[in-house]
């Protein structure tokens, strides 16, 4: 089978610092990968890259067979890639489901009218926000606008998903919630590139791991094995664990 | 059923609008067509300045432009060809500025048009100077004050449906979202530069044709008077009192203030610019949203 995702030779520099050095990997249609690594190792740069919020300085991004490198986010959504942002930006001067319509309406399949709020509301219901899409959003507690925020990517309706942190700040019954969503997703067969520090939520979801030290990836494969190898705890936690 | 009940409301109104010349004094009419001027000019420049925040001063340059290519063309061919000219140019005007300056944001872009419309008078007025060898122009259109206020009623009437239209498509959601958060705008698959320049070339084109409509009623025109950079202050300052993200808000800040600032500048002309200043001040502080959002929020809480 042909991969969802195909990263090879991604390069990204800021100035003097080489932020992403020479990445490559690749996500199978249906997966949920891991992509791990310490603050500063490059992850969110990629993600970056791959939505097209920055542009590469090398390499190539391919999704479902096209090339996406050089598009801009607008383009590379409609090719069916939707993100998340590790900081929630919630919409505040457009409503509930709003923030989801605007997705629907500019996504991949270009929803309006009685359809879109139809299909904007079984949105919001996925994630657990049925029947609040007239709220404003500074009303939403930080787990309903990280519901938010999952639900305006999913209204898109993207092949593959990108999340960055989406669990990250949650306490433990709202993580078991987060969770209990992504792997909805994944019996659906999304495929998901998750950028997560919290290793609960990576053994639960992901079958495989990449992790990334200083721009370069210095692991990859099944999650269980990945995370014990010397090399990503020495990343983590410096020498002396190792 | 709403919608039509507020179409034929709205109806009536223009009516009434349309006839008011025949029943009342040239200087009322004169005062109408003054006022009807500002709503439009203020509804326009909230079609793309509301919901995105890019705060425009840009509106008398292309005002200026406007009344000014009617001065030039009035006597070489007919009247709705000068109109349509005058479109024209303001629309390429707003296209190679739009390109140019989208990308700025924040007070960059303000001051940067602020600038433009600087430009804009210097340049015209170095071309009549060094060029044409005219300084100042005659225009020669046999209208009436009524004339000029039907055409700038029908131009209201117009820019208002436009931007009802607007606000209920998926092109006002998108600019709503680009307003908020332009990354986000982008990443939910806006084409952000494509819809801030078509909304800024709509804008700035029935701003131009405002100019160009109201051109006749000077009979003289020159750079230093069609240039005058207290009109982009004065749209500015209807839209923000109103609200510049509500249909209406402008109209609603535009007819109380053009009254006042009539009344102030026959009454105090030589404080006129200090009390427009203080009127910006008070403005921006107390309601920076508008009166309509501020009605809004008094409504809610004496609910509450």
């Amino acid at each position: 089978m042909s991969a969802q995702l195909e990263i090879s030779n991604l390069n990204k520099r800021f100035g003097g610092l080489v932020a992403v050095n020479d990445v490559s990997f690749t996500l199978r249609p249906g997966e949920v990968v891991g992509l791990l690594g310490p603050n500063g190792s490059g992850k969110t740069t990629v993600m970056n890259m791959i939505s097209g919020a920055l542009p590469s300085d090398g390499g190539q991004v391919r999704v479902g067979g096209v090339d996406i490198t050089r598009m801009k986010p607008h383009r590379v959504a409609k090719h069916g890639v939707a993100r998340t942002f590790q900081l929630v930006r919630p919409l505040p001067t457009l409503s509930v489901a709003e923030n989801v319509l605007l997705s629907l309406a500019f996504g991949r399949k270009r929803h309006w009218g009685r359809e879109a709020r139809d299909l904007a509301e079984e949105k919001l219901a996925f994630v657990g926000l049925a029947g609040r899409g007239e709220e404003q959003v500074g009303n939403l507690t930080y787990i309903d606008q990280k519901r938010l925020e999952m639900a305006r990517a999913l209204a898109s309706e993207p092949e593959l998903l990108l999340l960055d942190e989406w669990l990250a700040g949650l306490n433990p019954s709202e993580l078991r919630i987060g969770i209990d969503l992504v792997q909805h997703l994944q019996g659906q067969g999304m495929t998901v590139l998750l950028v997560e520090h919290i290793m609960e939520a990576v053994r639960a979801l992901c079958s495989r791991c990449i992790v990334m030290s200083a721009g370069e990836v210095i692991a990859e494969g099944e999650s269980g094995e990945v995370l014990q190898r010397p090399a990503v705890i020495k990343a983590y936690l410096g020498d002396d664990h190792a | 059923m709403k919608v039509q009940t507020a179409f034929a409301l709205a109806a009536a109104v223009l009516v009434v609008l349309a006839l008011a010349p025949l029943f009342i004094p040239d200087y009322w009419t004169g005062v109408l067509l003054g006022m009807t001027g500002y709503v439009t000019l203020a509804t326009a420049w909230a079609l793309f300045s509301g919901p995105t925040r890019y705060v425009s001063l840009a509106t008398v340059a292309f005002f200026g432009v406007g009344a000014y290519t009617v001065a030039v063309l009035n006597e070489a061919m007919p009247y709705p060809m000068v109109l349509l000219c005058a479109a024209g140019i303001g629309m390429a005007l707003a296209l190679v500025v739009g390109l140019s300056t989208l990308r700025l944001a924040g007070v960059y872009f303000v001051i940067f048009t602020f600038g433009l419309a600087e430009l804009v008078r210097q340049v015209v007025s170095w071309w009549e100077v060094n060029v044409t060898y005219t300084m100042g122009r005659y225009v020669f259109l046999p209208f009436e004050g009524r004339h000029i206020y039907w055409q700038l009623l029908a131009l209201a009437a117009v820019t208002l449906l436009i931007s009802w239209a607007i606000g209920r498509s998926r092109l006002g959601l998108a600019l709503k979202a680009v307003g908020d958060d332009e990354t986000v705008a982008a990443h939910a698959g806006v084409d952000v530069t494509r819809i801030k320049l078509l909304l800024f070339v709509i804008s700035a084109t029935i701003i131009t044709l405002v100019g160009a409509i109201q051109a006749p009623r000077w009979t003289y025109i020159e750079p230093s008077i069609v240039f005058n950079p207290t009109v982009s202050f004065m749209t500015l300052i209807m839209a923000l009192l109103g609200g510049a993200m509500r249909l209406w808000g402008p109209l609603v800040g535009a007819v109380p203030l053009f009254l006042l600032f009539e009344w102030l500048s026959v009454s105090f002309p030589d404080h006129f610019s200090i009390i427009l200043g203080l009127l910006f001040i008070l403005i921006v502080f107390v309601m920076p949203n508008g009166v309509l959002a501020k009605l809004e929020d008094l409504r809610k809480g004496g609910r509450a």
